[in-house]
Formats: structure tokens, sequence, C-alpha cells
């Protein structure tokens, strides 16, 4: 029971990791709190929907499709909204105001266009029934959706380290006064950083169904929480840290569910408040203690 | 600052409480009125330790919630009487408050988050069926033998009326100011003598009172009530946008920020209520992007103190 | 607000003036109700409101409903705010539509949640609240008659069925242990409770595992793996539908195999499940039938295919409605008040008490017979148990498999394991 519970804890735990990349992406980039990260995983989980129940087409190439299209999204809406907020005075704090209202408005459109029942994408497309790892059973689209996050964490490590935009992003993220004193066109950089992490909620929401059952207008707020646990928990602003908060989130989870189920929810928020008070510093060592 | 706003800064919360206390003879909808008071105590109580220290902690609801429990648990297992019990609710936000006190040593995002937590994980204990003896867990709580809402709608009256009192103490005192200085520049008010770890403390403390005291007149007034129902994190994200939306440090602006903003809330949400959501986002949306200071900035930009 | 203060007034003085003779009619009886349009409610609330426009919009196209009193029929208007699933906002519009639109019949939120600010309000105001689906049991008191339970068994009576059900039938059939999983809130909360309350006064079944999870828990594989682990012959999740499809899609890809799967809105929420879980992972699982998918004898409104029908005609499939026990839950309140309306001697808020607890064992809608104890809970509707058999390769059809006296079929347990 004890091993089955770690291996499941470590592949959904890397699920949380993609569900987490993008929003610790843009943290450690923009230094702004996307409220609305969950929102956009739902309406990727939605677009899969409707790619299947209207177009026939499969999941997988639906995630190739949501990715492109999310991240052409989010161009836009960078240049519309995240440049005026960094100008305020406060905008790490403002911008979890401004994204909570972003959040409502895409909820409220959903539910007036989609409706409230659950809806989800047959488990038979990813195949059904267990897969044994290390002596664990696993459902199929578990280790899928864990694949795929792997993938996805190695996209973006490559596009970090391996390209040259990666390397101005890089700059930024270290200190955007002194990316901006180099000439950095920082706007550009962290457009597309924004766009890459709406493409990266889009994917994750493309396999929501089939790790959370089933997706409804209202799962946003609930995956927002539990994602910023997991940044957190693997060091804010260094979006590689996310795999290592995605797994501790994952495995205390299910070890958690097994010995004290009815608890299970107090361990993320308990987890978050001991890792800010006890490892402030982080990987990067980013000072996030006054006094 | 000059210390001559303190006639306005005393007339305008009398306005404000004359007419609260005047309104139930004249509507109806006592509730409505009760929200209003409610949300208003709320945001004074909010802006004490936003507005005067820069501290946002995004799990106000924490306390409120906490209250609503220590009256409860007061008036269910000791008898106490309604008001003994609001002391009580007051005592258990500010139990709560103390527990978190390291949490401000946290910055910024990181402390506004990590009190979100705090207040979760306070819900997920009190909502636990393993607590049924204790809170009565997520079966909800029924103090119908004290309810009383005339009297508790007028308790939560001096409740604002407290409220106002403090933010118009720290606006005009010594110790108020040097808050602000914090809140400017901790390290240089440090070497000034201010003891920064001691003011924060005590506007942390007394933001929380005021958040425990209201949710216990809250969970008096409407006796009826689920743990999902004293901690819904909407109450934070309402008396946050409320302040916000106003201006922080003034008394006007979190004022101006309920009349408003709730004002309109409950206006579309009666007369439109489909597009309630949306028109509430995009409300918020506008007015981070627009008037990120808040509505008073239009004056204090121009110079004029606002009380 | 004022000006209909003035007419109320104006209303008044003319009926004083015309003293001897009855109240004019009204040219509207008001309905008033809240919805919850977003937030954790919406999914069982919107089917509700969506039940109640129905049966409004079904009434006023035959010329409105017979209100005894006036001796004619009367249009109803329906007066519905968005509470959004938030409980502040919800007590303020209960207010409302009670203080300032003074509506004659006031519907509540589906869930006890929304329910639950309701019912001190209602009370104050001393209007009768007409519960939708809020089973709380500290809603009904004696010294509260200002409320009456529609639909559904109060949560402490409800589990007597499956419990009577597996002390009889699954006992017989060699089912000896149980699991109990729940969601954390007041509703599968209590009705876990109260199951697990009944299999040990009954003393014959043994419950080997009975765990709470947090209601929004979705990932159910480390617990299926660790109920297993207690070796149970039954196993009872009790969840809200996003709980259930995330169970049983979970359960299915366990390879886990038990002989009894109970989950409650496998049958409840039939089409919303099967849309979520698919039908392979429910096909022999047991659940309750809700009045959706029972064809009851009824002495008044329409049978559950025409009321089926008349749905369909007015939501069609794939509009996000989906049919289900919610939806007739909403029109089926609609009926009782109806009914109420037909027969109340008077037009205040105790007369419609008066009349809907004389409707009490005499009433057969769509839902069932309607029984009310004498603190207004309901105890008529009994839901039988069933199985769910396999309709095609893509849906699933609910057989009623007990109480005998409503069974439509024998159930079918799992093989027996071979250890």
């Amino acid at each position: 029971m004890l091993i089955g519970a770690i291996v499941a804890g470590v592949v959904f735990g890397l699920y949380f990791t993609l569900v987490g990349l993008g929003l610790n992406l843009v943290f450690g980039v923009m230094r702004i709190v996307n409220l609305a990260h969950g929102d956009f995983l739902m309406l990727g989980g939605y677009a899969a929907w409707w790619l299947l129940s209207a177009f026939g087409i499969h999941p997988l190439p639906a995630a190739a499709i949501v990715l492109v299209v999310f991240m052409l999204a989010g161009l836009p809406l960078y240049y519309l909204v995240v440049p005026r907020l960094q100008r305020a005075r406060d905008s790490e704090m403002l911008s979890l105001i401004l994204f909570f209202g972003l959040s409502q408005m895409i909820e409220a459109v959903t539910t007036i266009v989609v409706g409230t029942t659950e809806r989800s994408l047959p488990g038979r497309l990813l195949g059904i029934g267990p897969m044994i790892v290390l002596g664990a059973r696993l459902p199929k689209p578990w280790v899928f959706s864990a694949a795929v996050s792997a993938v996805a964490v190695l996209g973006v490590y490559l596009y970090l380290y391996r390209t040259r935009l990666g390397t101005l992003t890089r700059a930024v993220m270290v200190s955007r006064d002194e990316a901006l004193a180099t000439g950095i066109d920082i706007h550009r950089v962290s457009a597309i950083a924004f766009g890459i992490s709406l493409g990266l909620a889009g994917i994750a929401g493309v396999f929501a169904p089939f790790m959370l059952g089933s997706i409804t207008p209202n799962i946003g707020v609930g995956l927002n929480i539990t994602a910023f646990a997991v940044i957190v928990v693997g060091t804010l602003g260094n979006p590689l840290g996310t795999v290592v908060g995605g797994i501790v989130y994952g495995v205390s989870l299910m070890l958690m569910q097994t010995y004290f189920s009815s608890w299970a929810n107090l361990l993320p928020n308990l987890l978050l408040i001991a890792v800010l008070l006890a490892r402030p510093q982080g990987l990067y060592g980013r000072r996030v203690r006054l006094a | 600052m000059r210390k001559r706003g303190l006639l306005p800064d005393l007339l305008l919360p009398a306005l404000v409480l004359v007419a609260f206390g005047a309104a139930p003879f004249l509507y109806s909808n006592e509730l409505m009125l009760f929200n209003f008071v409610t949300f208003l105590a709320l945001a004074q109580g909010l802006n004490i330790v936003y507005g005067f220290t820069g501290y946002l902690p995004f799990g106000y609801v924490g306390f409120y919630g906490a209250g609503a429990y220590g009256f409860a648990l007061a008036v269910m297992h000791l008898h106490a009487p309604p008001l003994a019990a609001m002391a009580a609710g007051g005592a258990a936000a500010l139990v709560l408050a103390v527990v978190l006190l390291p949490l401000l040593r946290l910055s910024g995002a990181y402390f506004a988050i990590a009190s979100l937590a705090a207040a979760q994980a306070v819900y997920e204990v009190v909502s636990n069926p393993a607590l049924e003896n204790v809170t009565k867990g997520p079966y909800g709580v029924s103090l119908s033998g004290v309810f009383a809402p005339r009297f508790s709608y007028f308790v939560a009256l001096a409740i604002l009326g407290g409220a106002f009192a403090l933010v118009v103490w720290l606006r005009n005192s010594r110790f108020g100011l040097a808050l602000q200085a914090i809140r400017e520049d901790p390290v240089s008010a440090a070497s000034a003598g201010v003891s920064v770890v001691r003011g924060r403390t005590i506007a942390w403390l007394l933001s929380a009172l005021v958040a425990g005291l209201v949710g216990a007149a809250f969970a008096w007034h409407i006796s009826v009530f689920y743990p999902d129902t004293a901690f819904d994190l909407g109450v934070s994200i309402f008396a946050t946008v409320f302040v916000l939306f106003g201006g922080a440090t003034t008394l006007t602006g979190p004022l101006l920020g309920v009349l408003i903003l709730y004002g309109v809330y409950n206006w579309i949400g009666i007369t439109v209520p489909q597009y309630f959501q949306f028109i509430y986002g995009a409300l918020i949306v506008g007015l981070v992007l627009f008037l990120p200071n808040g509505l008073v900035s239009l004056l204090t930009a121009r110079g004029i103190r606002v009380p | 607000m004022n000006i209909r203060g003035a007419l109320a007034g104006l209303v008044l003085a003319a009926s004083t003036v015309f003293g001897a003779r009855a109240a004019p009619a009204p040219a509207e009886i008001k309905v008033g109700t809240l919805y919850a349009s977003t937030g954790p409610f919406a999914a069982i609330s919107m089917p509700a409101y969506d039940g109640i426009k129905l049966w409004v919009k079904q009434a006023n196209a035959a010329g409105g409903v017979y209100v005894k009193p006036y001796h004619k029929k009367i249009p109803l208007k329906l007066i519905a705010y968005d509470d959004q699933s938030n409980t502040a906002t919800a007590a303020t519009l209960y207010n409302q539509l009670i203080t300032q639109d003074h509506v004659e019949i006031l519907i509540s939120d589906s869930g006890s949640v929304l329910t639950s600010v309701a019912v001190p309000i209602a009370r104050e105001h001393k209007q009768l609240l007409f519960d939708l689906s809020g089973t709380g049991a500290p809603f009904f008191s004696k010294d509260n008659p200002y409320i009456v339970l529609m639909s559904l068994p109060i949560s402490t009576l409800w589990p007597k069925a499956q419990a009577d059900f597996l002390n009889d039938v699954g006992w017989r059939a060699g089912v000896r242990k149980v699991a109990i999983l729940y969601a954390t809130n007041d509703f599968t909360g209590t009705h876990a409770k109260s199951l697990a309350g009944y299999l040990r006064k009954a003393g014959k079944e043994t419950i080997v595992y009975d765990q709470g999870v947090p209601t929004n828990t979705t990932n159910y594989s480390v617990l299926i793996n660790n109920i297993a682990a207690a070796k149970p012959d039954a196993v009872i999740e009790l969840g809200y539908p996003g709980n259930d499809i995330a169970f049983l899609r979970a359960l299915q890809d366990s390879g886990e195999k038990f002989r009894y799967v109970f989950t409650l809105f496998g049958g409840f929420e039939m089409h919303a499940v099967l849309g979520g879980a698919g039908a392979s992972a429910m096909v022999g699982t047991f659940t309750y039938i809700p009045a959706a998918l029972y064809p009851y004898k009824v002495n008044y409104g329409p049978t559950v295919e025409q009321f089926h029908a008349a749905w369909d005609k007015a939501y069609p499939p794939g509009s996000g409605v989906a049919w289900g026990a919610d939806g007739l839950m909403g029109y089926m309140s609609g009926l009782v008040i109806e009914r109420a309306l037909a027969t109340t001697p008077g037009m205040s808020q105790l007369d419609l008490r008066r009349a809907v607890f004389a409707l009490s064992g005499k009433l057969d809608t769509l839902a069932g017979a309607f029984r009310l104890n004498p603190v207004g809970a309901q105890i008529g509707e009994m839901t039988p148990m069933g199985q769910l058999r396999a309709d095609g390769p893509h849906a699933v059809r609910p057989v009623a498999v007990y109480p005998p006296a409503l069974a439509m079929g024998k159930p079918e347990f799992g093989p027996r394991s071979g250890q």
C-alpha cells in the first residue's frame, strides 16, 4: 500500500507539474500571479471536448492544436493587460486581483456557452485498465498524462537553455532591470513566455478530463490554489523546480489519502505555509521575507 | 500629512453610522443592510492591515470564520449569552492571528497566498467530520435559540463604529504615521527608531479582531450556517476588491468601495443576474488597469486630502 | 418599490372599502426563487431552476394556475435571482424576494447549503419556504411551521433502503463486508453516517472501511487500492456527480472487481454521469432510482415519460442541461404548489401550509407519493434500489431491484472472489 501510494503520487504529481509549470514561468518572468491560470486550463479541457464531439479529433492531436491556439491567444492578451499592470506601484499584488477578475469573466462566459453539466472525454481514448509500474497499478491515462508532462518540462528546459530567446528569458528572470539596461526587448520575451504559459495550461486542460474524471466551468479556482502550492513548494519563479513541487505534492497527497483521507486537503495548505516559512530563499535565492 | 483632518475624519463615519442606524426603519430588506454593514466593517478592518502596513491577507476570511465559529462554539457548548459569545468570537480570531504571526515575515504575494492557505487550513479542520462533536463538522451549525436579527444588526453597526474609530486613530496618531513610514520604507523607519515588528503586530491583531467580531455578528444574525458559508473565499475577495477600488489608508476609500461596488453588485444581481459574474469580473479588470490606486487617487493625486 | 408599496396600499384600501366582497384577484401570482449559475452548486441548481421555469411556462400557456380563494385561473410570474452559490448573496436575495418583491410563493435554491440561509429568514418573515432539495435535518423542527420539503426524503431517513437491501438480499447472496467512502459535505456525510448506523444496528454486515474524503476529491485510484486491501464485498461511494464520475473511471482503470458497487448519482444524474464516466464503467453498479427513471403511477400532472418529452422539447439534448433528478424536482415542486393553490382555504402563508399538508398522502406525482411528517420533512418518496444494465454499447438503463413491491428485475452480484 505504501509503495503503491508513492508510485501513484509521483505519476500524479507529474501531471500537477504540468498544471503549475506555466503559472511558474509567468511568475518567474513577469513577477505577476496569473490567478486565471486554472481557468485557461479549464478552457483547454472544453476545447478538447469540443474538438472531439464536433470533429471527432482524438485528444493527442487536440493537445497540439490547443497548444498552438492558446499560445497565439496569449500574445495579444499579454499586450492588452500586462504592460499596463506593471506600471502600477504594487503590480505583484494587483495582478492577483486583476487575474481574479479575468477568471470570473472566463467562468461566466464558459457557463453561458456550455452550461454547468459535467463534461468528459471517454476513457477508452487513452486506454482503459491498469498499467503496472514498479508493482503499482496505475490508470493508463495517468501514465499518458505524466509522459506528456515530462515532454513539456523537457520542452521548456530546451527553450530556456538551448535557444537565444530562452537565454534572454532567463536574463529577465534573474533581473528585470539589468535586462532592460542591456537592451533586451522585455515585452517580446515576456509576451512569448505568457503565450507558452497559456499553451501549457491548455495542454494540461486537455488531459484534465482523464485526470479529474470530468470538468465543469468552475474547476479553475481550486486548480489554481493547488497549482500555487505546487510552485511554491518547488520554488517560485523557477519553472524547473515545479517538477519537485509536483512530485512532493503528489506523493504527500497520496500518503494522506492512504492514512488520513478526510484530512487530505489540509496538506497542500500546510505544505505551502511550511515551505514559505522554512525555505524562504528557494533554490534561486529570491528574497521573499522582509524581516 | 497635516493633523487638521480630524474633523472630517470623525464626521464621515458619524454620517454613515446614523444612516445605517436609521435604514432598517425605512427599508425592509434588513439582510441587505446587514451585509452592507458587514462589508463596511470588513473593508475598514482590512484597511487597518493593508492600508497601514502594506500587507494584504488574501485569507482574511479565516478570521471572519474563526469569529463565527468562536461565537457558535460558545453558544453551543458553554450556553453563553450572545454578547459573551461575541467576545469569544473576537478572541478566537485573535488567537488565530497570534498563531499566524510568523507569516508577517513573508513579503508581498507570498504573504497573501500563505494567509489564504492558512484560512483554508482552518476551514479544513473546522469542517472535518472527525470534529463533529466539537464543531458539528460539515453538518452545519444551528443557533436558532439566540436568533435576534434586529439586535445583532445594531451590534454589527457598533462593530463598524469601532472599526471606524480604529482607522481614525491610525490616521491621526503618531503610531499610525509610524506604521505608514514602515510601509513606505521599513529599513529607514527601523533606523529612525520605529519598531517595525511591534507596529505590524498591533495592526495585524486589530485587523483580525475586527474580522472576528464581524464574523461573530454574522453567526448571530444568520443563525444557521455551514463551514462553507463562514469560510467563503468570496468574503476575502469582496473585502479586498472594495478596499482597492476605493483606495486604502483613507476612511473614504473602503467606504466608497463598499457603497458603490456592493451597491452595483446588488443592483446587477437583481436586474440582470445572468451577466452578473461577467460584468463584475470586467469591472475588476478595468479597475486594476485604469485606477490601480483606487478611486480616491483621483483626488489625492491632485494634492487634496481625503478623509 | 415605492410605487409598488403605494399600489399595495391602494389595493388594501379598496378591499376595505368593498369590505364584504372577496379580495380582488391579483393580476399574477408571484413565485420567487434563486438559482446558482456558477460555483459549486451550479450543477444541481441549474437543472432544478430549468424545471421550475418549465412548470411556469406550461402553467401560463394554460392560462395560469387555478387559485381557489379567487375562483379563477391566474398567471404566474417567476422572479428569480442568481446567488452564484454564494450564501451571503443568497441570504440578501431571499430577503429581497420576501420584503421587496412580496412573492406569494418562495422556493429555495437546490441543496442544503444554499437552503440553510433561507430557513431563518423565511421563518422570521412568516413566509412558507418550499424547500426544493435541502434535506439537512436541522432545518426541520416543531417550532418552525414555515418550511416544507418537496422532493427528497431527509438525509437521515434516505439510506434505509440501501441498508435494508444489503441486510436482506445482499446477505443472502453472501455479501458480508462493506466499505463506505464518502465526500465530507453535509449531504453525503449525513448519508454515510446514517447508512453506517443502519448497518451497525442490524448487526449483520461488517463495515471494513469507512472513510471521508474532501468533496473536491477527483483522484480515486489510491483510495480504491486501499479499499481493495480491506477486501470488502460491497463498496459504497457517496459523492456528488463529479466524485462519482471520477470514482467510476478510477475503478474501471484499476481493474479491481467488487461484488457490489454503489454510487449515488449514477442513478440520480444518470445522464450526466454517463457522459463523464462512460457506459462500461457503470454497467452492473447499483444506485438509487430517482423518480426521473421510474414510472410512478400519477394522480396529478404528467407521467415521467410525458415530462421527459416536454423537457427534451424545451431543452434539446446538448443544450447544456442534462435530464435528471434535479430538473424533475424543480418541476415536481411546481406541481405541488399548483395543487396547493387550487385547494388552499386562503392566501395567507399558513393557509398555504395547511393546503400543502392536506395533500400529504393524497398526491401522487411523477416523483412518487407525496407525504410529509409533522415538521414538514418529506417521507413519502421511497427511492428504490436499482442496478444499471447495459443498453447497447454506449448507454445504460436502470432496473429497480428492491424493495420487492417496486422491483422490476433481480439484482445480479459480481462473482465471489477466488480467495
